[in-house]
């Protein structure tokens, strides 16, 4: 999906096409992920992880990093194939490895997850500290109709996010009556709700939770794993794998051009100034209700995918801790940047399954963490650049 | 100028409550089309309410609004936007971390396609759309500063002021309003940078064929200097109307500006 | 219903509307002095809560066994804790933020909520499950029928309502009152006519946070156990019931706080089958009460200044 326009025009005009700094990051980072996750010693994986974090801290100090992201910014595309080749190669070398390929697909569907609340806080303001419910609506919705109907388990993705959507123009009313702050208590008030409603509730499994079928696509049984030739067999999570991804380039394309675009503008300016905004003609509330619905829906496909990759479901994985984890992925990345958030949702998801040592007290180091950041980066690790309407737009 | 014709925009008994403040008092005004209008008077006496009432922030508690011979009182600030009435802000109000281009689009909202599809899927017809918009709003800032609408991608938050006020006002014109309203352009600028701004208004209004202009300025000389007629106001009344002469000659607006002193 | 089992009812709602209010009470002070909303405030309860009970065993291992002294030494030792705690968070994590968007410091202090929740559960032994906590009061009742008035509800409603009165005082009568409600109306002002904000601000941080503190001891007190999660639930309905009052506004607070009470206890009496959705009904109401009156019941909508 090139967005490449015709050259030479007032807009576009190609300077720096230099695909070496993308295949240079991708295979960087593609070697890292592979090293991190064949190292089971927890001192290697702490030396490595350390690494990282200087190497990248060097590199920042060196202004490195800001010539690194503005080369890539001029070929994100590349970037993306990419990135989209570094996971099948995961896939491939991790093939049989059922741990690992589930933590991908978990990291995967969580960047889509983010990407939705990227929509509602960084471009909008909106924040939504019931991420993680939003999640659990998308899971619930996947195991009570894959459960009792016979729909068709795309459809049933596609319900998962409806009913994500469905369920937050709930909370739209006093989400848009109120002013920032305030609908963010909405929100929380929103999670509590939810995760209790479930513990008490019968019909819905209880505390216990439910079990949701796998995915089954047109025939193709996704819990089953893929057996090519006579001896090179894939963990079924690897089926997982593909569709996430597959989903994920569909959503990421989505909000990238979303952002540069009029949308992305006005979204922008909704949330920098409603006054404003609102004397140029701006409707607060179509925006709000867009940026909100949007942003619950990808949430809701991916927890409904989620749920049928788990196979079973509780309350317990929806809690008002993990949508704070969501919350500070996207605070992490660097608000309203998509690709930063690529990189949040890796580090927090990868490092505490890899890192058993800090499981436990990871709510305590992500909740210590965002308020390092807000104290003293607020603008995330990786900034959100200006807006450029199309790679390499130019006004000259 | 103000002739026979039908006036532009008229307020009619317009009254303006906040709790037990009177911020504006039965105000009868008229502007009329092709107007430089100076809106005067001492600190507090209505005349930034006068332009968020008229603009639709706050709603008239009495009286009457009347912009090219349709009732606008108390519509949405949306509806008085696309009925033709832009403004800038007493204090600054850009979007900082955002581009100068994006912000003048901002003001640019009802010349623009916002679908869905039209912005995600039809990205060739984006695109000329797009261009055309930036040739547009080259055009528009080159008026002001010729290499300002060179870096029309710079940040605004990273600009000075007077070219932030350049910004705001482009951000105003860009939809072609019929009426634009502008609270106290020079405000925390030098003498030096309130005449550069001052030419580029008159440049401006020279350009739009028929574009009103209703000014807020404390600086008399600027007043004097572009507005061909100017409304005192003191206590949200009217104490004065006429050109800046007859003002500045009048009693009562010594007294009001006196009593301030 | 008989009379004894609505005294019951009544009673119980006046002790959850003494505990609610006294949080709500904190937000409004937090609020009207900096118009933050600190979100840790329940979780600064849960903490208090547990200071007291450490305190409690403390007193017990070293031989001091007279419930007067236990009482009073748990509420200055955790009241005086909470208090510091709170400037410290001020100090460290609300003022610095003073000028960034007010969500800033929602998310700091919600972030700094979980950091004290999360420390409870994992570094107070055992903090992972719910503690018992010791009934220090006496608990003679007089028997009017099938009802029982305790003595320990009554001297916790009167201790409570004491204190409010005592915030109340202090707010209106004291120097320190009126350099609060200076810096509340408008800072500037107050900074030009000599006041020192942050200190202000500190102290009026710590007040509401010893406040948080008492309300944590009156719920250890009353329900006989205490666990990490308490603060959360308090949190968001004091909260909400500061916001029914009209964010701001003392007396909107105290209201708000008992007829949040009130609602739950009507709802627990006309829907005894849904008990176990008692705590759903509680957040769907402050849902509802977000969507019917966002800026509170009291105070009338300023408009924002252009
Ligand atoms: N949102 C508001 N809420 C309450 N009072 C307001 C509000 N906006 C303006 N006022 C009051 O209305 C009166 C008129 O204010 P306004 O801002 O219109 O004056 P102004 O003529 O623009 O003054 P200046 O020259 O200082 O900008 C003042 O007394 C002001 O305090
Ligand atoms: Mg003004």
């Amino acid at each position: 999906m090139s967005e490449r326009g015709p050259a030479n025009t007032a807009a576009t005009v190609p300077h720096t096409r230099n695909p070496l700094p993308a295949l240079a990051v991708a295979a960087l980072a593609t070697a890292f992920l592979i090293t991190l996750l064949l190292v089971e010693s927890q001192v290697g994986i702490a030396a490595l992880i350390a690494g990282a974090a200087i190497a990248t801290i060097a590199a920042a100090r060196q202004g490195l990093l800001t010539r690194i992201t503005a080369g890539l910014a001029t070929r994100e595309d590349l970037l993306g194939a990419l990135c989209v080749a570094g996971v099948l190669v995961v896939t491939v070398f991790f093939h049989e490895d059922h741990f690992v390929l589930l933590m991908v697909a978990t990291l995967i569907l969580f960047v889509v997850a983010t990407l939705g609340l990227n929509i509602q806080f960084g471009y909008t303001g909106l924040i939504n500290f019931a991420g993680s419910s939003f999640l659990g609506v998308g899971s619930y919705t996947a195991a009570v109709l894959t459960m009792h109907t016979a729909l068709p388990h795309l459809l049933v993705l596609l319900m998962g996010g409806v009913m994500a959507a469905a369920i937050g123009s709930l909370l739209l009313l006093p989400v848009l009556r109120t002013r920032g702050h305030y609908s963010a208590v909405v929100t929380i008030a929103f999670a509590l709700l939810f995760k209790t409603f479930l513990e008490v509730n019968d019909i819905l499994g209880g505390p216990q939770g439910l079990a949701v079928a796998g995915m089954d696509l047109f025939g193709w049984s996704f819990n089953d794993n893929i057996v090519i030739g006579d001896d090179f067999e894939l963990s079924f999570y690897a089926n997982y794998v593909l569709l996430s991804l597959a989903i994920l380039v569909v959503a990421f394309i989505f909000v990238r051009r979303l952002d540069r675009s009029w949308i992305g503008l006005n979204l922008d300016a909704v949330r920098l100034d409603e006054t404003a905004a609102a004397c140029f003609g701006l409707n607060i509330l179509r925006w709000k209700i867009t940026a909100f619905t949007l942003g619950n829906f990808l949430i809701g496909v991916a927890g409904a995918l989620y749920g049928m990759m788990l196979g079973f479901i509780a309350p317990a994985n929806f809690t008002f801790g993990d949508s704070l984890i969501l919350v500070s992925i996207v605070l992490l990345g660097g608000l309203g940047n998509a690709w930063g958030l690529v990189v949040a949702t890796a580090i927090v998801v990868i490092i505490p399954e890899k890192l058993q040592a800090i499981q436990e007290y990871r709510f305590l180091l992500y909740a210590s963490m965002v308020i390092l950041i807000l104290l003293f980066r607020p603008q995330g690790l990786i900034p959100r650049p200006l807006r450029t309407y199309f790679p390499g737009f130019r006004t000259r | 100028m103000s002739g026979d014709a039908a006036p532009l925009l008229t307020a009619r008994c317009l009254s303006k409550l906040f709790g037990g403040v009177v911020a504006l008092d039965s105000l009868d005004l008229d502007v009329f089309g092709d107007d430089i209008l100076g809106l005067i008077g001492p600190n507090g006496s209505g005349k930034t309410t006068f332009f968020n009432v008229v603009t639709g922030i706050y709603p008239a508690s009495e009286g009457e609004i009347r912009f090219d011979g349709r009732d606008i009182t108390n519509l949405s600030t949306q509806a008085i936007y696309r009925s033709g009435i832009a403004r800038t802000f007493q204090r600054s109000r850009l979007s900082l971390p955002l581009s100068i281009f994006d912000n003048i689009m901002i003001g640019n909202h009802k010349r623009l396609n916002h679908g869905l599809w039209f912005n995600l899927v039809r990205r060739r017809a984006f695109q000329a759309e797009l261009e055309e918009n930036v040739a547009t709003a080259r055009e528009l800032v080159r008026i002001f500063d010729a290499p300002l609408s060179e870096r029309l991608l710079d940040p605004v938050g990273g600009i000075p002021m007077i070219d932030r006020r350049r910004v705001e006002i482009c951000r105003s014109l860009i939809s072609k309003p019929r009426l634009l309203l502008l609270d106290e352009p020079s405000a925390g600028m030098t003498g030096e940078e309130t005449r550069l701004l001052m030419d580029d208004i008159l440049e401006v209004k020279s350009r739009f064929r028929d574009l009103t202009i209703i000014i807020v300025e404390h600086e008399m000389g600027v007043i004097e200097r572009i507005t061909n007629r100017c409304v005192v106001l003191n206590f949200g009344q009217k104490i004065a109307e006429g050109t800046y002469r007859e003002v500045a000659a009048d009693r009562q607006v010594q007294e009001a500006y006196l009593g301030m002193e | 219903m008989d009379v004894g089992l609505f005294a019951q009812y009544v009673m119980n709602g006046l002790m959850l509307g003494m505990m609610y209010a006294l949080v709500a009470v904190g937000f409004t002070l937090f609020f009207g002095v900096l118009d933050v909303i600190k979100f840790s405030h329940g979780d600064v309860l849960t903490v208090g809560a547990f200071t007291a009970l450490a305190t409690y065993l403390g007193l017990s291992a070293a031989g001091v066994n007279s419930p007067v002294v236990q009482v009073l030494a748990i509420v200055i030792v955790a009241g005086c804790s909470m208090a510091l705690l709170g400037a410290l968070i001020a100090r460290v994590l609300v003022l610095p933020l003073k000028n960034a968007p007010a969500l800033n410091t929602l998310l700091i202090t919600l972030m700094l909520g979980t950091v004290l929740r999360e420390s409870v559960r994992l570094f107070y032994p055992e903090g992972a499950n719910p503690k018992p906590f010791p009934s220090l009061l006496p608990s003679d009742a007089l028997v009017l029928g099938n009802f029982n008035l305790r003595l320990d509800s009554v001297l916790m409603l009167a201790a409570g309502a004491a204190v409010i009165v005592g915030v109340q005082l202090l707010l209106n009568r004291t120097k320190l009152g009126l350099a609060i409600r200076a810096v509340a109306q408008d800072e500037e002002t107050a900074k030009t006519m000599g006041i020192n904000f942050t200190l202000v601000v500190l102290i009026t941080f710590g007040i509401g946070s010893a406040l948080a503190a008492i309300a944590g001891i009156m719920n250890g007190l009353y329900y006989n156990e205490i666990n990490f999660g308490m603060g959360l639930l308090l949190g968001a309905i004091g909260f909400s019931a500061a916001i029914v009052g009209g964010l701001g506004n003392i007396y909107g607070a105290i209201i708000g706080g008992f007829l949040f009470a009130m609602l739950q206890t009507i709802g627990a009496v006309a829907l005894p089958f849904a008990s176990a959705y008692k705590d759903v009904f509680a957040f769907g109401a402050i849902i509802l009460i977000m969507a019917w009156r966002p800026t509170g019941l009291i105070q009338e909508k300023i408009s924002e200044r252009v």
